[in-house]
């Protein structure tokens, strides 16, 4: 009997594994699955698979903080979050899907570390992640909550602007939900269509008593992860997905910190000054190589990092000094941060510009799917938006 | 097949499933996990017909047949005093102290002196807004004299209080998390969060729902088609109760019992305080466009949760007419000398307007502050700055 039943097993495994791999490519939101799969699968080697419009540039290393390894951007996350628990015994993770390790793995291993009392999967219901955080926050402990995609943080809408935002405010500081922090996977990825490409930033820099960080690297996220965490008010984190893999660094095992609301100059110019954040930072560092290289322009390249409060400053600064401003986002033109960043610098420099402000960004439509190559901001879109502005 | 039939009689159907999986799982080398999901319900479904459906722990049924909601006669109403304010059933009698009884009658009444004086300033005004309490005070006496000072209060704010109450039993602070909400708030998908989540995260909260028949004007047959508040609990795995919110006992009862068993076995508690709302929403509402006189009439003379309360004091000899004029007199004084106090006191500087946004003013927000002061320099004499500090 044992071994009819084993032969019957085999057989049924060996259907099963291509019934499993038939099931993962049905099924809709087991988008996140795939994402892990290299480009290269090998499934579809017909039809090409679309390169990423950009080539991540990794930093130099730093010493700083002592002792580095190699780890990509959903690894960096994990060194932080591992960090924050380590140290901070009331800070507790959750979110649809956590426990395993999250569908993008930032979370691997943690419920082993800590227990399933500080690494938990909530049901399915944005706005109840986001409350209970803002609950946790009130009574002090740490809450890093995570919602799932970008795309769906609508939900949540209500109770970051209405209430974790306006907490400290209207209780005059009686209360508090400083201590939570709400992380979510953002931006295109290549084929994420209209509900898992969004970068929603520009709904909440409208919004007063939150903060919102977007990093474009591994050592970038690490440090500014833990800085929200430990900040004292609400912050948002979105997490470039298409950089999950694809963005490898050198990163401090050590906790450290990278200071919220300032800019970084990432390379110093004379001529121009481009304005980017997560992925796009990535795509205007080749436009600036090209315009050096074809117009022989010399680009200042500026990560915003903050969204807001943001770095007013540093971004005037360099406007003054090169008299032409790029920006340059994914999400739509109209409405986008773009158009907080032009309205403020034109206030402020509106003598020592040369040139209109430019804005590079989506269209304004919803994400499209197939559409995606057209739509995106590349590098194309930017290097001929840079070349007006200097011919101007 | 033959081992698996004679478990079948000695532990009962499903019991025997687990150990002889384990044990045929043994004899290939493998264990329960390694198998892929799909064939684990393949090994359950050979030995008997029972569901094994992780979403259900449910017998088959062969029958058509839609569970009938129940709102005839839906779940019943807890009391301990009848409306004339004597305890029906004496082993439900919580035997509080007089002086603790005298507490909650002081309290009600004074939240009854404090409304009608804020009510009026309000009319008169002196105030810009106000919301009073009318035929509730037992809902909030009683609910908040079961619970400890170090208790979390939340009034609204459903998932909030859930993750309060979840921080603090990790904290092991002891500590219960209370959250009021009316039946209207109920219908929220906050509500629907807040339940499913305190279920699933094992938090000790207790849901109290004041169910006082309006929703600004829209009655309950307009907010739900259930059997109110109190039924959806169950749906969640929440233990539940409906209280007569009118009657003080009732209400303290419930909330005792349920705080002590939310701390103690970390689950939630939905108590559904039925009551009725005898007065406007607030100053901005006038409900005869939408209810009759004779409706509220009816509960401010006949059902009212201070009149029963004082009937019971009086019955049981801890209260009299000499005291319930004088008390009526020295709370009223001491409203009004709390409101002039308040009244003569100064708002706070209108460059407040800018804290607290964040914990540090972040350097865009104080150049905003410092353009209203210049303006405040210029145009200062449209502004009301005589009711404001400097």
């Amino acid at each position: 009997m044992a071994a009819v039943s084993v032969t019957a097993g085999r057989l049924l495994r060996l259907r099963a594994a291509g019934a499993e791999g038939y099931w993962r490519r049905l099924r809709g939101t087991g988008l996140a699955r795939s994402f892990l799969q290299p480009a290269s699968a090998g499934e579809d080697a017909a039809q090409t698979r679309q390169v990423a419009h950009f080539t991540f540039q990794p930093d130099p290393e730093t010493r700083e903080y002592g002792q580095t390894q190699k780890m990509n951007l959903f690894q960096s996350i994990t060194s932080a979050l591992d960090n924050s628990l380590a140290k901070d015994p009331t800070a507790v993770i959750f979110g649809e899907d956590v426990a395993f390790g999250g569908v993008f793995r930032c979370t691997v291993g943690l419920r082993d570390k800590y227990g399933k009392d500080r690494v938990f999967n909530t049901p399915l219901c944005e706005q109840g992640i986001v409350g209970f955080g803002i609950g946790i926050a009130v009574t002090g402990a740490t809450a890093i909550a995570e919602i799932q995609f970008a795309d769906y943080i609508f939900p949540a809408f209500d109770q970051i602007v209405n209430e974790a935002a306006k907490y400290r405010y209207r209780s005059g500081d009686l209360f508090n939900c400083g201590s939570l922090t709400i992380r979510s996977p953002w931006g295109c990825v290549g084929h994420g269509a209209l509900y898992h490409s969004q970068s929603p930033e520009a709904f909440f820099a409208h919004c007063p008593g939150i903060k919102v960080v977007i990093p474009r690297s591994p050592f970038q996220a690490k440090g500014l992860l833990l800085s929200c965490i430990e900040d004292k008010n609400p912050c948002i984190f979105f997490e470039p997905k298409i950089l999950y893999r694809a963005a490898v660094e050198q990163v401090p095992v050590e906790p450290y910190n990278i200071p919220l609301s300032q800019a970084e100059v990432i390379q110093e110019g004379s001529d121009v000054t481009l304005v980017a954040w997560g992925t796009q930072v990535h795509v205007i560092r080749e436009v600036a190589a090209m315009a050096q290289e074809k117009l022989g322009v010399s680009c200042e390249i500026i990560d915003l990092r903050t969204i807001i409060p943001w770095d007013v400053d540093t971004v005037c600064k360099s406007v003054i000094k090169t008299g032409r401003l790029l920006i340059s986002h994914e999400a739509p033109l109209t409405g986008g941060f773009a158009s907080e960043i032009s309205s403020t610098v034109q206030e402020e420099c509106f003598l020592n510009l040369e040139a209109p402000i430019s804005r590079v960004c989506g269209y304004d439509t919803p994400f499209p799917h197939i559409f995606e190559p057209f739509y995106i901001p590349d590098k194309w879109k930017c290097y001929d938006a840079l070349r007006k502005m200097i011919n101007y | 097949m033959a081992l698996a039939i004679s478990a079948a009689r000695v532990w009962g159907p499903r019991r025997q499933a687990v150990p002889l999986l384990l044990r045929q799982l043994g004899a290939r080398g493998l264990t329960r996990s390694q198998l892929p999901r799909w064939q684990q319900q393949q090994q359950f479904s050979s030995l008997d017909d029972k569901p094994q459906f992780p979403g259900a722990s449910a017998e088959f049924i062969d029958k058509l047949e839609f569970i009938q909601p129940n709102v005839i006669s839906g779940i019943p109403i807890y009391r301990v005093m009848d409306r004339q304010g004597q305890i029906i059933n004496p082993s439900e009698d919580p035997h509080l102290p007089q002086e603790k009884v005298l507490k909650f009658y002081q309290s009600m009444t004074l939240l009854n002196t404090m409304d009608r004086i804020l009510y009026e300033s309000q009319r008169q005004g002196r105030i810009s807004f106000y919301m009073t309490n009318y035929g509730e005070e037992g809902t909030h006496v009683g609910s908040a004299a079961a619970l400890e000072n170090t208790d979390l209060v939340f009034g609204q704010y459903r998932e909030a209080a859930v993750g309060a109450a979840y921080a603090a039993k990790r904290a092991n602070a002891n500590r219960v998390v209370i959250c009021y909400f009316g039946e209207g708030a109920a219908s929220e998908g906050d509500a629907h969060a807040g339940f499913n989540f305190a279920a699933t995260l094992e938090c000790p909260i207790i849901f109290f729902c004041r169910n006082n028949g309006y929703a600004i004007s829209t009655p309950t047959s307009e907010q739900y088609r259930g059997d109110g508040i109190a039924a959806r609990g169950p749906g969640y795995g929440i233990m539940s109760i409906r209280v007569d919110g009118n009657d003080v006992f009732a209400v303290y009862n419930a909330t005792k019992e349920a705080r002590r068993r939310a701390v103690a076995e970390n689950q939630p508690f939905l108590i559904e305080a039925m009551t009725y709302r005898i007065g406007h929403h607030s100053t901005s509402d006038d409900s005869s466009a939408y209810r009759s006189v004779d409706e509220v009439n009816y509960w401010d003379k006949q059902d009212h949760p201070i009149s029963r309360l004082r009937h019971f004091l009086l019955s049981r000899g801890w209260w009299d007419e000499e005291q319930e004029k004088a008390w009526r007199k020295q709370s009223r004084k001491k409203v009004m000398e709390a409101f002039e106090q308040a009244e003569r006191k100064l708002k706070p500087s209108p460059s407040l307007l800018f804290s607290d946004v964040y914990q540090e003013m972040p350097p865009q927000l104080r150049k905003q502050q410092e353009s209203l002061a210049r303006h405040l320099q210029t145009y200062g004499e449209h502004y009301p700055l005589d009711h404001f500090d400097k």
